[in-house]
């Protein structure tokens, strides 16, 4: 499986499987949107935007990756279905496809405050690049 | 596990006390004192949290020791219930994960003139009306939306520039922690993503454990600190808990950026990265808290619009203004948020940098900070419980001041994750269960209200009973739901 939701006392850890580090964060853009909506394929890919994510570490890449995707719901009430992600340099070029939030078809079920930082695991084995982030609901 | 082994290495004080001491693991600065029962520590053994009361007492310039409250579960960095104290004089630092994502999500309650049988043939209306006057759940805007230069504005004003607005009355303000507004709070230190995420968030409850709750007073157990709180059996009252929505989120978010590499540069060894901090009078600690301060004004400014609307609703319901219904705050405290203060240590008077970051303020009688009209009794301690048992009103008390640098609890501590939660709610129905004991509970969702039933929470009696005999508060009133707005 690609990704989980794995259950964390008060809140909820991503944990992700990918066969690359740029799959591993298109995954976990998927497991994102599992989390903040009960049915994600009821969010099409309407439209497209693009932006930035600076830094080298995969860590905080991840980190800052999502923290973007869950300000984008709140400033600009857009859902990302999908996420296209490339290594540039300085950082990630995010290609994200989706649609603004539309109460009356996507049903929120999680507040996510925010990514944390709190073992945060990236990395590669025997091939593989897993992750686990824990996010506050 | 190394907690299971932190287990093992607690010492018994008293009844209610437990030390880590500080032996127990290398780097650790100062004993950890975790108060509860044995049964609590019990319940203990096999999380993170007593490792996390470790974590705190490595801290750079911590004093004393590193505390947890009887609410003590699983948090970011710090435990919840955890209370750090640095001395900035020492190279204390200050760390945004002793405070948490929610800057002040804090509790404020308002007492009444109504009694139970006032409100009980009502109890219908009066939760329709709240759950459709009260913005709450995920995503949903307030009624209010400022610009960005209103918004610099409540962010360093305070409560009292919504009084300015005609928002809060000069009771509200006198009622509220630090009177709504802490000192030396910087907008300018705030991104503009903050900003965006505030703009139209203030006066909203949002969604997880957030809530506004009609309740009535149960039994009281000190008569004349209920008397100065205003408090009496039978009486209805309304309690209000949220904080600082999107914009302390991202405040928290912005700062554990800016500290990458930051306790490196100090030189400050960390066992988890959520405590990454920076030395109280380095510019990047002074950056925080400048900016932590404003979102914990706008949380109280958040709390104080919520009670606008909650007496707009009893007006409507009732037919009668609200100050003829009696809708006066008790008190409006927060329990996620670091402050300097004026605390002994081994006798010696210094300033320190207090985290409380699910726990609660609880000056004693006589305090300076605690209102002129609560002087005498000492500073109310609100205690929310879960949605179908009761929630408390306790007074702050000396040992508090000794021992614990004026804190006690700040809730009931969930005893579910929210998936066993769901798991546990499956081919029930909660808000039918809470019908039957006369609890009329409304939510955004059903999962919501599936997550945060009463079984998901420890009982707040017992926690409060631990605060209670370990004199950090004493206890003044019960409450019991009868009605519940779930975000």
């Amino acid at each position: 499986m690609p990704f989980a939701l794995r259950d964390h006392t008060a809140d909820v850890a991503l944990v992700i499987d990918a066969p690359s580090l740029l799959a591993l964060f298109e995954e976990a853009c998927q497991a994102l949107l599992s989390l903040l909506v009960e049915e994600p394929s009821s969010v099409r890919e309407a439209e497209g935007c693009a932006f930035e994510v600076p830094g080298d570490d995969p860590a905080d890449l991840l980190v800052d990756l999502l923290s973007e995707l869950l300000a984008t719901v709140e400033t600009r009430r857009w859902l990302a279905r999908r996420c296209c992600v490339e290594r540039v340099a300085g950082g990630l070029r995010v290609r994200a496809f989706g649609e603004a939030l539309d109460p009356s078809r996507h049903r929120l079920t999680h507040e996510v405050k925010a990514i944390t930082y709190h073992r945060l695991k990236v990395r590669c084995v025997r091939g593989r690049w897993l992750a686990e982030v824990i996010v506050d609901v | 596990m190394a907690a299971t082994n932190l287990r093992d290495r607690l010492e018994r004080i008293d009844a209610v006390r437990w030390r880590i001491p500080r032996a127990a693991r290398p780097g650790m600065r100062v004993d950890g004192i975790v108060f509860g029962t044995e049964a609590m520590m019990d319940d203990l053994a096999t999380g993170e949290a007593l490792e996390q009361v470790a974590n705190v007492a490595c801290l750079p310039g911590i004093r004393g020791a590193s505390l947890a409250m009887p609410d003590i579960h699983w948090g970011y960095g710090f435990c919840i219930g955890g209370v750090a104290a640095t001395d900035p004089s020492q190279g204390g630092v200050i760390s945004p994960g002793g405070v948490g994502y929610d800057i002040n999500c804090g509790v404020r309650l308002l007492r009444s003139d109504l009694g139970e049988a006032d409100v009980r043939p009502l109890l219908h209306d009066l939760a329709a009306a709240l759950q459709a006057n009260v913005p709450a759940g995920v995503g949903t805007p307030g009624r209010h939306h400022f610009a960005q230069r209103e918004l610099r504005r409540l962010l360093e004003g305070g409560v009292p520039y919504l009084r300015a607005l005609g928002f809060a009355s000069d009771d509200d303000v006198a009622c509220c922690e630090a009177y709504g507004r802490i000192d030396g709070a910087e907008a300018d230190a705030l991104s503009t993503r903050a900003l965006e995420r505030g703009a139209d968030q203030c006066g909203t409850l949002g969604s997880g454990n957030h809530f506004v709750e009609v309740q009535v007073v149960d039994r009281v157990e000190d008569p004349l600190a209920a008397e100065r709180f205003g408090v009496v059996e039978g009486q209805v009252c309304v309690l209000i808990h949220t904080g600082s929505r999107g914009l302390g989120y991202q405040v928290c978010d912005d700062a554990l950026r800016a500290l990458r590499g930051v306790p490196e540069r100090y030189g400050i060894e960390l066992p988890d990265r959520q405590l990454a901090c920076a030395p109280v009078h380095s510019d990047e600690g002074r950056a925080y808290l400048g900016g932590m301060r404003a979102a914990a004004n706008f949380a109280f400014c958040n709390r104080q619009l919520l009670t606008g609307l909650v007496r707009e609703t009893f007006e409507g319901v009732f037919g009668r203004p609200w100050s003829a219904l009696g809708l006066e705050l008790v008190y409006d405290v927060a329990h996620n948020i670091a402050k300097v203060e004026r605390h002994h240590v081994g006798g010696e008077a210094v300033e320190v940098c207090v985290h409380r970051k699910g726990a609660t303020r609880a000056f004693p009688a006589g305090h300076p900070d605690v209102p002129a009209r609560y002087r005498d009794v000492g500073q109310p301690v609100i205690v929310p419980g879960d949605m179908g048992r009761a929630s408390w009103l306790l007074a702050g008390s000396e040992g508090a001041m000794r021992d614990a640098f004026g804190s006690s609890c700040h809730g009931a501590g969930r005893a579910l994750s929210r998936k066993a939660a769901l798991r546990a709610a499956k081919g029930r129905d909660v808000r039918a269960e809470l019908a039957a004991r006369g609890i009329e509970a409304r939510a955004a969702s059903r999962r919501g209200l599936d997550e945060e039933q009463p079984d998901a929470y420890k009982d707040v009696d017992d926690v409060v009973d631990v605060v209670h005999q370990a004199d950090l508060s004493r206890k003044v009133a019960r409450l019991k739901p009868l009605v519940v707005i779930k975000g």
